[in-house]
Parts: structure tokens; sequence; C-alpha cells
């Protein structure tokens, strides 16, 4: 089955997140640094949008691949942290995994990652992939 | 005139720069690709940068708009890696650091993080996440030190942990 695209990539200082949905599954491949000094302003909303996408298709996994992400400030981690507040808030029917991919050879992603996981372990799957 | 001239070790950075935004990610690569070599191990450097750029980026939101600059120093001891980052900032700032880093202190650092957390995502405004995370994530200690309205705040990484 070919890959859709749900919704636009973005780009945006040094970021791109470009997400497409195959076979059921929803993959959004993140690239880059998030070091802007308020990136809640373009993430929150482009969360909100694929959460919403994820919701609106039943999807019931979406996997974020984080492996070229080089780094990803306090703030950045903090939009993490509210779309799987979010997540976890969803009825039992209708919610998704979420699945982190990581690279344990990147420290902040290897510390960072499953540290998120522990937020709601029901919701978050961490999921290390080397290379 | 004598001029005195202050020994460093080979493993020591200073900078001192405006609290312009689009530096600390200049300042974080830097800092990362140094120690790497005066620590030869990555994943201790890219914890020292981490808290550099942490550090950095809670003095450009809170340094004081009357003083023009911020001052990094990292510097390799006997025991341990010291990233202190110096500015002014206004008292009302300093007292909310002060009162921060008390709270962080105080409790288990894994419990700390997730808990602030929880509550950064229940609030709008910033995460306030950083320096827990330079607590927990990259397991050093903090110091606070206040001189005539001059902020140095310290991420300290014992070295017999590497």
């Amino acid at each position: 089955m070919n890959a859709t695209t749900p919704i636009a990539p973005l780009y945006a200082e040094g970021l791109n997140v470009v997400p497409s949905i195959e076979d059921g599954v929803m993959h959004i491949k993140i690239t880059g640094a998030v070091e802007m000094r308020d990136p809640g302003e373009i993430l929150t909303p482009y969360w909100n949008k694929i959460d919403e996408k994820a919701l609106e298709r039943s999807l019931r996994v979406v996997e974020v691949d984080l492996r070229d992400l080089s780094f990803m400030n306090s703030s950045g981690i903090l939009t993490l942290v509210r779309w799987i507040t979010k997540a976890k808030g969803h009825a039992a029917g209708k919610s998704y995994q979420l699945v982190l991919q990581y690279d344990r050879n990147v420290t902040w992603q290897r510390t960072s990652i499953p540290t998120l996981a522990k937020l709601a372990p029901e919701v978050v799957v961490p999921t290390e992939i080397n290379g | 005139m004598t001029m005195q001239i202050t020994p460093v070790s080979a493993d020591y950075v200073e900078m001192r720069f405006g609290p312009r935004w689009t530096y600390i990610s200049c300042v974080r690569k830097f800092v990362a690709s140094f120690f790497m070599i005066g620590l030869a191990d990555k994943e201790r450097a890219e914890q020292v940068s981490m808290a550099a750029s942490e550090l950095l980026e809670n003095a450009v939101k809170y340094a004081s708009e009357e003083e023009g600059y911020l001052k990094i120093t990292i510097a390799k001891g006997m025991n341990e890696v010291d990233v202190c980052v110096k500015n002014k900032a206004e008292a009302h700032n300093i007292n909310t650091l002060r009162r921060e880093l008390a709270m962080i202190q105080a409790g288990q650092p894994e419990q700390v993080y997730l808990r602030k957390m929880e509550e950064a995502a229940m609030t709008e405004g910033q995460s306030r996440l950083g320096l827990i995370r330079i607590i927990y994530e990259a397991n050093a200690r903090l110091r606070l030190d206040v001189n005539d309205g001059e902020v140095s705040i310290h991420a300290i990484f014992p070295l017999e942990q590497l």
C-alpha cells in the first residue's frame, strides 16, 4: 500500500517533521534540532493536528522517529509531555499507542525518551533502534 | 605595571556574550566538541553541553535587561567539571530561582522530574524543566551563588562517575 500524507510537513527553524500513513500506522519522521525559544508555539498545535488525524482515522499506532533529532531543549520536551498527556486522556476504545523510536547512541534520547514513557506507560512505547 | 596571568587548566572555556537566543545553539555545539576532546567521553560531553544549553536558556529568559551580557565558564578540575553561567538578574527572579532550586533538590530526582512534567503540562507558560533535567538526566548537582544582583549557577559533574 502506498503511503499518504495526513497533514502537511512542518519545516521550521532547523526542524523538519514529515508525517505519513501506511498500512494503518502513522509515521512521523523528525530531523534537525528543537532549540527555539518557544517550540510550543509551533509544535503543540502541530502535535494536536496529528492527534486529531489519528483519532479521525481510528489509527491504533503513531510512530515518532526521533533518531535524527540531534537535540531537544526542555521546552521541546514539554511539547511531547503535553501530547502524551492528551493521548492519555482519550477513551480506551479511541486511544492509540505512541511509539517513540530513539537511538541509544544519542545521549539526550537515551535519557529523555524512557523517562517520557513513565508518564503514561499504557500509551507510550519507547523503542530503541540503533543505526 | 605588572600583568598578572591566571593559570588555567587545558580543559577550560570562558565566553562572554550578549543574551541573544541564537547564540545558545552555537555555544552548545562548541562545548560538546571541545569536551569530546577534553573528556574523551561522548556521553559526558553531551551531558555537559546540554547543561550549558539549559542554563544559558534560563539566563537569556531571566537576565536583567539593564545588563547586556552573560558569561559561561566550564572548567575541568581534578575531580569535577564545573559549568557556570553568570548574569545579572532582578531580585524577584533570583527569589524564584532560589525557591525552584530548593524544591527540586529536596526530592528524589526522577519523581521530581515526572511531577514537574505533569504540572507543566497542565499550565501555560515556561517549562521550568531545565534545572531538574540537568540533575536527573545528566547526574549533575546544582549550586547557586548570588552576589550583589549577579547570579552564578553551577552544574557540577563529578569525574568519578566517568
